[in-house]
């Protein structure tokens, strides 16, 4: 090659790629432009699954519908409790089967048209004539929804209840759209996109780029306050590395979901602020009672309060905490997480089971499990060597590192586990057939405690419970706090459940992980974190949070990306640099193959 | 001859797609667990609710009976609807085929630029330092993972230096014209430059082992005897016959484009096939699994009927073998 060419095409090449580098590195500076429209930049990890608030799956589906979406009664920013949205209130009759909710009047759809109480009653029916159980669960059988007026809703249920006041986590639909799609089968029902969206919400969707990025843009009708930013544009990142690198770059404003292994390096950079929230959902180790299946075989020991007792005694949860979280978590202790405030039991010290190895091991001396040669303890009633078979989630975040924790905590009290790392497919059927003895997955549940309580209910063998834990008195404090209006009252009962199932120890609560977000505190400001001030800033309850925020003064996120920082004509400049530097070449070298041949 | 030679080529690319059409339905279903118990947990379904789950999957039909709908839908151009989102899997692969293209299209032009210039010049110059650097450059960046790779590129050049965006196929602004070329080619140049630095290592490779084989061959004596310049021998006659085993690699390589590459996109968030690969496996969508793993393994099976077929084109005694 010549060397004149050479040096012409490196040139071309470098400023080619320089030319692609430059403006970028002048992203972090852009600053809001007169006209152009500002732009939330989020970072997640989860893609959209879906645009269809019938069928919520991923934490991505979750916070773009709870943008868009209002709920007929909203969630409280400090405790999740019922406050007004669309609906002013709910109030009973003396019996409690007929509720009567006031919404709110001048109200419009993004779309201009009105929204009325017919709404409330067309979602919640499409919900129950579909059976869509996710939702269906709020309505007790027969339940019935009259709309005298435009503003008024009557909830009939044939026995009384309080599910109004939940209230029911339910996005409201417009019926002069989705009533096109009423008739549907469920699956074809579920697989709506509805895009762009048509919402009361402070935005809608309006652009979803599966697998890339999605956008939400300011509704105009919003019946709220104002929001601060014109769009909010989502942007998947499958690699948690390069999110954080985005947000140290500053091409993201905010990001969650974070893995508590990049908190050293989000902590220590002065322009990130790090939220750490008490996330909605907790690690959970449930033992097997079996009844599951005719294939179910547990181990018999483990019917024995004092075996599930020891087991409990001898996990360290703080050591899973800072070991399988890096701190990013708090010991778990009761069967419902912490959020909401209210319906968590907080066991007293005097009632907690201790983290004591040697206290364990006394407790299973003395109801006579003595350890065999190999150190293993053996069932005296059956002969059983005390090994377990422990299938662990291993897609649940700290699931692995903390069953392997376990191993070596009750292997001090003579207890042998053998881990098996299935993925969640492979988790449900182990619950289904119940040819496990104890096993370690999640639990979410919702602000209502209900549906967590009922999950460990006798009943719930083969459905929703986990290892076919029976107990009555359990049972009956369960459907008892179902119908309790007063919230105190109610708080009562549900705390007696919890004591109840902690104590008799079905399963133990191992950690309740931290959710981590972070953000630009020099690019974005005055998020409301729901629950609370350890809440969530991205909205995952409500969308108050996506209504506070705004730019921080003079270096707002905007459309104006610095991809165009370097005018087109500076870019044509540079193509046709290039251009001529390989016809340059290619023209030199013709000649001297020329010249050589 | 040639004709007969062709048909068999043909025939064994079908009977090839066919075995591949079956063996895509089982590989999926030998995977521990069951797509319907995903929701489990997220959706909070019950036991009841999932088995209706499976129905609406067609799971709960006897595995047989789903082969069967399976191979009937897929030869009327039906490929089923994504388990994940409910969206109709031709769509869904569709809008991830063009980035996958965009990316490995370019990673690999690039790389076989790249390769057999230097694969050609380290040959040619065997033993000069050029030749030596270039070699134990490409069999470090042969053995080197790709996803480390891609890696170490988006820490430096995306993190450290911030030249270039983390990931993503485009910024997602309102762009057009050659301000939306300039974005997506800032998107692409990182997970692209992975992709040449990987495979055009093993270009390079191929080619020089090739042309050392042919550098001191008799026909090339002669063509130097004949007076041509050092060039012109090269160009006109070693390298030409030197050429065989790199063009394989080429075809094969551009059968591959449709499959995308699963580690690269990952890493950089970038929305192609390889990217919605990796979701689909996470997420059990056997329809989806089905339908990429189907369009893939017929482009390699064309890209190889076609290095077959051009292959008996270039070289006349392979269609005698």
């Amino acid at each position: 090659m010549n060397r004149t060419a050479r040096r012409l095409l490196a040139v071309a090449g470098i400023g080619s790629v320089l030319a692609l580098a430059v403006p970028l590195s002048a992203t972090t500076s852009a600053s809001s432009a007169e006209g152009t429209p500002t732009v939330l930049r989020v970072g997640v990890p989860n893609d959209l699954t879906t645009a269809n608030p019938l069928s919520l799956r991923s934490g991505s589906d979750w916070n773009v519908a709870t943008i868009q979406y209002d709920m007929m009664l909203q969630f409280g920013n400090e405790d999740l409790s019922p406050q007004p949205g669309l609906a002013d209130g709910c109030e009973p009759n003396k019996d409690m089967t007929e509720w009567t909710c006031t919404f709110q009047k001048g109200v419009l759809w993004s779309d201009g048209e009105p929204f009325t109480a017919a709404d409330v009653a067309f979602t919640y029916k499409l919900i129950i004539d579909q059976d869509i159980s996710t939702y269906a669960q709020y309505f007790s059988d027969g339940t019935t929804f009259e709309t005298p007026d435009d503003n008024t809703l009557v909830w009939k249920s044939p026995t009384p209840t309080s599910q109004p006041l939940t209230p029911p986590w339910i996005y409201i639909l417009p019926e002069h759209v989705w009533s096109q799609y009423a008739d549907l089968e469920k699956a074809d029902l579920r697989a709506v996109e509805n895009v762009p969206s048509v919402t009361t919400g402070p935005y809608t969707l309006t652009e979803v780029n599966r697998g890339q990025n999605w956008t939400l843009t300011k509704n105009p009708n919003y019946w709220g306050d104002e929001p601060n930013f014109d769009e909010i544009r989502f942007q998947l990142f499958t690699n948690q590395d390069a999110m954080a690198q985005a947000l140290k770059n500053g091409d993201i404003d905010v990001a969650t979901y974070f893995d508590s292994a990049l908190l050293p390096s989000l902590e220590s950079d002065p322009n990130i602020t790090v939220q750490r929230n008490a996330s909605d959902w907790w690690l959970n180790l449930a033992f097997n009672f079996g009844g599951q299946s005719p294939d179910s075989d547990p181990l018999p020991a483990l019917q024995d309060k004092t075996v599930r007792t020891a087991i409990a005694m001898a996990i360290d949860k703080q050591g899973i905490v800072d070991k399988a979280y890096d701190g990013a978590a708090e010991p778990g202790t009761s069967f419902i997480h912490e959020i909401p405030q209210r319906w968590h039991y907080d066991v007293p010290e005097a009632d907690q089971i201790p983290y004591d190895p040697d206290a364990a091991n006394a407790m299973l001396d003395d109801a006579g499990y003595a350890r065999a040669e190999d150190g293993v303890r053996v069932d005296p009633a059956t002969g059983d060597r005390l090994a377990l078979r422990m299938p662990i989630s291993q897609e649940t975040a700290g699931a692995l590192p903390a069953g392997q924790l376990i191993v070596g905590y009750l292997d001090q009290i003579g207890v042998e586990v053998k881990i098996l790392p299935v993925n969640e497919g492979k988790m449900y059927s182990y619950w289904n057939t119940g040819n496990w003895d104890a096993y370690i997955w999640y639990w979410t549940g919702e602000p209502d405690p209900n549906y967590q309580l009922t999950t460990l209910m006798s009943d719930q063998c083969g459905e929703l419970s986990d290892g076919c834990w029976k107990n009555t008195e359990y049972d009956r404090l369960v459907t008892q706090q179902k119908d309790i209006i007063d919230p105190d009252q109610r708080q009562a009962v549900v705390h007696d459940a919890l004591a109840l199932s902690y104590a008799e120890v079905p399963s133990i609560a191992l950690a309740y992980p931290n959710n981590i977000e972070a953000y630009r505190n020099d690019q974005v400001t005055n998020f409301t974190p729901v629950p609370g001030d350890t809440g969530y800033l991205i909205p995952n309850y409500n969308n108050v949070g996506m209504v506070t925020v705004e730019p921080v003064s003079g270096s707002a996120s905007t459309g104006a990306d610095a991809s165009t920082g370097m005018s087109a004509w500076g870019w044509v400049a540079v193509i046709g640099g290039v251009g001529v530097a390989a016809f340059l070449f290619y023209r030199r070298r013709s000649r001297v193959d020329d010249e050589e041949g | 001859m040639r004709v007969r030679y062709v048909v068999r080529k043909l025939g064994w690319a079908a009977v090839t797609l066919m075995f591949v059409l079956c063996f895509n339905f089982f590989l999926f279903r030998i995977m521990p667990g069951d797509p319907a118990g995903l929701l489990a947990r997220s959706q909070r379904l019950t036991e009841t609710e999932i088995a209706e789950q499976r129905a609406i999957f067609g799971l709960d039909k006897p595995l047989m009976s789903q082969f069967w709908t399976y191979l009937h839908e897929t030869f009327t151009g039906n490929l089923g609807t994504s388990y994940l989102t409910g969206q109709p899997v031709l769509e869904t692969i569709s809008s991830r085929v063009w980035p996958t293209v965009l990316l490995v299209g370019v990673g690999t032009s690039v790389a076989i630029w790249l390769g057999l210039r230097m694969g050609i010049k380290g040959g040619w110059h065997r033993g000069s330092t050029y030749d030596r650097t270039s070699l134990y450059g490409s069999l470090t960046l042969y053995s080197t993972p790709e996803g480390w790779l891609g890696m170490m590129l988006l820490i430096i050049f995306a993190g450290s230096l911030g030249w270039f965006p983390v990931g993503g196929y485009d910024s997602g602004e309102d762009l057009s014209g050659l301000a939306h070329v300039i974005d997506v080619a800032k998107h692409l140049f990182l997970p692209a430059a992975t992709l040449a630095l990987g495979y055009g290592a093993s270009y390079m490779i191929v080619m020089r082992s090739s042309l050392l084989e042919v550098k001191d061959e008799d026909f090339v004596a002669t063509a130097r005897a004949k007076g041509l310049t050092e060039t012109m021998v090269r160009r006109r006659h070693a390298v030409p016959n030197a050429f065989l085993p790199s063009f394989t690699l080429i075809v094969l390589s551009f059968g591959f484009v449709l499959g995308g590459s699963i580690v690269i996109e990952t890493i950089f968030s970038y929305p192609g096939i390889g990217l919605l690969t990796y979701q689909a496996i996470d997420a059990y969508d056997y329809p989806v699994l089905q339908g990429v793993f189907l369009i893939s393994s017929v482009a390699v099976v064309i890209a190889n009927l076609l290095a077959d077929i051009t292959y008996g084109f270039l070289d006349p005694r392979i269609e005698e073998v």
